[in-house]
């Protein structure tokens, strides 16, 4: 029997040795296998709980984006907008910095430099379809508010602003005073009223080609702006349709072409109905009636505008006619005086950006270290005023007004950025005088051409 | 000829009503869990308010996390009712912006909660992780999934039902706060509303257990399936009684009172009862609640008025800025 049980142990022992050999391997194996997948699994579960970490961050991020109000700064101003845009409050500036240099002039103006502009805008709008636009100067000897309106957007085609902005009759005049070609508008907007208090309705229609503007207004005289007082109980009416049938004929050599007319009618009554004054390129006063006259009856005014873009290459060009009824004096008998002018401006930007009616953006902003040079913008204008031969001499003084101006502009503008340039413009303006004007008039500017260097600082945004 | 002239007067009458037969639109802004039982409740009450009245009536839902929902509505979501998931954010309609008065829940029975749920636990199939009661949230290794307190409703009914759980068991209100923050420990995500976190535990695959509303435990269980997860009720839990009223300055400023009105009672209606029995939540009405009695388990149910003296004082105590939850969390 013992032998029989040590028999039977050695056999089992044998029989067991290959099991015992390599069970101990499986169950290393095995519980390897169970490690790593436990390790698998966390690892699983931690990359699932961050994606979904991540996914909860971008809804939370995405929600919070539209409740969150935007704040964008950039050379077109501080904007703080709603969420959904619908509310927004833009600051913009403008100043203008000049050195005026007049020569052979015989003194009459001084040379200086002139805090041309000083204006802080602040714009807006409310509920998508308000707007407001509140412009206040600070530049001149006090401070004013230039422009002050409330918009109320029906749709594209109808929009309606009422307050204090700029009557739409000349067409360099309703450019931003920002973009202008020149530092100074030319001579024909001498003839056009500035800024005034009423209501229009404006929109864009056919596609925006054709764009227009109807108002009522105070009624201004020729270059004269509202300072909030009307003088007479009679309103101007102004009108203006302005094409640009080609703006969808892509790289068509027209399609920058743009044109319309504008004009405007009222009756004035009152000193404050005919020009205080027309001045030339230089900002002096050539031509002023006598302080007795006064408007009595109709004026209107009529002005064809052209503007056309390709590429680097912008012209402009506007014709402006100016009637008004005027007594001597307020017993005067009525005279109809009808003046007239006209410009043609042209602009090449040397540096290859687009001319446009909002500006030269320069394609790289002026920066010594890294070698660019902002855009260089050459310029060319002609203009002319003529004053309707019958003012004199009962309405001006022959001796000391001139009966017409002709004026000659050259300029460079240099785009140091979007928002700063710096414009070098000569102007000289030659004078023609009344046929009753003595040989050597009294007024020292019109005893030769006026030549005047305008250099101007801007900064805009 | 007075019975002919009384006809034609009905007759005009009848068309003067037919006239004004007009389509109605209200808003009910809800919490998360409710999709699908208000979409089939809605075309309920539709149904039986054209047969009452002639009008069409059609019902927007809006859901979301409770506070989220409620902070909606202050924000001026123009909703007609609101059923939310507790009354502390209904409360803030009338606390905040006087939209409803301070009495609200007192126009309609039950403390204005038409039905009734509790918070169970949802875990995958097999129960890997052995849970069973609340205790085993704390244990270390297991994945919990619930929403945020401080923008679900259902998240605030959890918690506070751990916490009732942990002060009875551990006999204080720090060592229920150290239980709870043990449980937050093992929370991997937190989302902003009880959808999101079934979302997470059963489409993510995250998590090994998921408290959660009874209703969407169930729901979770018929819509995927009964072999991938199992409901484990502890055995004590919170009685979450989701109220509903209407927006007093919404209705009266639409002209939809009456039909607001009558959509919140008709929740009550054995139609309604049946609609939320069908849909997962325990009926207040005695008949309806015997048929579905297999639905749903008995369960040690406390009120929020016994463990916490009513819902003011626990948003004070836990929810509100510098709350035990934010002591929790910041920690």
């Amino acid at each position: 029997m013992k032998t029989r049980f040590s028999w039977l142990t050695v056999v089992l022992t044998l029989g067991a040795l290959p099991f015992g050999a390599v069970s101990p391997a499986w169950a290393d194996d095995a519980g390897e296998i169970a490690t790593l997948r436990e390790q698998i699994r966390l690892l699983d579960q931690k990359l699932r709980v961050l994606e979904r970490n991540q996914q909860l961050r971008d809804e939370a991020a995405t929600a919070a984006a539209a409740t969150t109000p935007k704040i964008t700064i950039n050379d077109r101003g501080d904007t703080f907008a709603s969420a959904d845009g619908a509310n927004s409050i833009r600051v913009r500036g403008l100043v203008q910095m000049d050195a005026r240099f007049f020569g052979a002039d015989g003194g009459i103006a001084n040379n200086a430099f002139v805090l041309r502009r000083a204006r802080l805008i602040t714009e807006g709008q409310f509920a998508k379809n308000f707007g407001f636009q509140l412009l206040s100067e600070f530049g001149g000897s006090s401070v004013s508010i230039l422009d002050a309106n409330l918009t109320v957007g029906i749709n594209r085609a109808l929009q309606f602003k009422f307050g204090k902005f700029k009557s739409p009759v000349g067409y360099e005049i309703i450019q931003s005073d920002s973009y202008i070609f020149f530092n100074e508008r030319s001579i024909v907007t001498n003839l056009v009223p500035n800024r005034d208090v009423g209501i229009q309705a404006s929109g864009d229609v056919f596609g925006g080609t054709l764009s227009y503007q109807l108002g009522v207004f105070n009624g201004l005289a020729d270059g004269g702006s509202s300072t909030n007082t009307d003088f007479d109980n009679g309103k101007e009416l102004v009108a203006r349709v302005f094409a640009t049938p080609f703006r969808n004929a892509a790289g068509s050599p027209v399609q920058g072409l743009s044109f319309g007319i504008s004009g405007s009618t009222a009756r004035a009554k009152t000193a404050a109905g005919r020009s205080s004054g027309y001045r030339t390129d230089g900002q002096q006063t050539f031509f002023s009636y006598n302080p007795a006259v006064i408007a009595d009856g109709e004026n209107w005014r009529v002005s064809p505008q052209l503007d056309y873009r390709h590429g680097a290459f912008g012209f402009i060009g506007e014709y402006a006619r100016s009637t008004v009824n005027v007594r001597p004096t307020a017993t005067g008998s009525r005279t109809e005086l009808t003046n007239r002018a006209w410009q043609a401006t042209a602009g090449y930007v040397l540096t290859g950006e687009d001319s446009a009616f909002a500006g030269v953006m320069p394609r790289t902003n002026f920066d010594w270290s890294a070698g660019t040079w902002g855009a260089l913008e050459l310029l060319v204008r002609y203009s002319d005023l003529r004053i309707d031969d019958a003012a004199f001499p009962l309405f001006a003084a022959a001796a000391s007004n001139a009966d017409e101006a002709k004026g000659l502009g050259l300029g460079f503008n240099w785009y140091l950025g979007k928002s700063v340039v710096f414009k070098f413009n000569y102007h000289q303006t030659q004078f023609g005088l009344n046929a009753l004007a003595p040989a050597v008039p009294t007024a020292l500017l019109l005893r030769q051409d006026e030549k005047a260097f305008i250099s101007r600082f801007q900064v805009a945004f | 000829m007075k019975l002919k002239t009384m006809a034609i007067l009905l007759a005009a009458l009848a068309g003067t009503f037919a006239a004004t037969a007009k389509p109605v639109q209200l808003l009910n802004v809800s919490y998360d869990p409710t999709r699908e039982f208000y979409v089939e409740f809605n075309a309920a009450f539709a149904k039986f308010w054209k047969a009452r009245t002639g009008d069409d009536v059609t019902v927007k839902q809006s859901h979301g996390g409770s506070g989220k929902q409620a902070r909606s509505v202050l924000d001026g979501l123009q909703a007609d009712v609101v059923t939310l998931a507790l009354s502390g954010d209904i409360d803030v309609l009338h606390d905040n912006a006087k939209l409803i008065p301070r009495d609200w829940q007192t126009r309609l029975p039950n403390n204005s909660s038409p039905y009734t749920s509790t918070i169970v636990f949802l875990v995958r199939k097999g129960n890997p992780k052995g849970i069973k009661d609340w205790d085993d949230l704390v244990r270390a290794g297991v994945s919990v999934v619930t929403p945020n307190p401080k923008t679900s409703g259902g998240a605030r009914w959890n918690y506070l039902a751990a916490w009732e759980f942990a002060r009875r068991k551990y006999g204080s209100e720090d060592k229920a706060k150290d239980f709870v923050a043990h449980i937050f420990k093992n929370v991997a995500v937190l989302d902003t509303g009880a959808r999101g976190s079934t979302t997470t535990f059963v489409q993510r695959d995250i998590g090994d257990v998921l408290i959660s509303w009874e209703n969407e435990a169930f729901l979770a269980l018929k819509e995927f399936g009964k072999d991938r997860f199992e409901i484990v009720m502890p055995p004590v839990s919170i009685l979450a009684e989701p109220p509903v009223t209407i927006v007093d300055r919404v209705v009266k400023k639409k002209g939809t009172e009456v039909v607001a009105k009558a959509y919140l009672e008709f929740l009550y209606s054995d139609t309604g009862q049946e609609i939320a029995a069908r849909n997962f939540y325990r009926p207040r009405n005695e008949a309806v609640a015997t048929k579905y009695a297999s639905t749903f388990a008995k369960v040690q149910l406390f009120t929020i008025d016994e463990a916490f003296g009513g819902w003011a004082k626990a948003h004070q105590a836990h929810f509100a800025d510098g709350g035990s939850f934010d002591q929790i969390y910041v920690k």
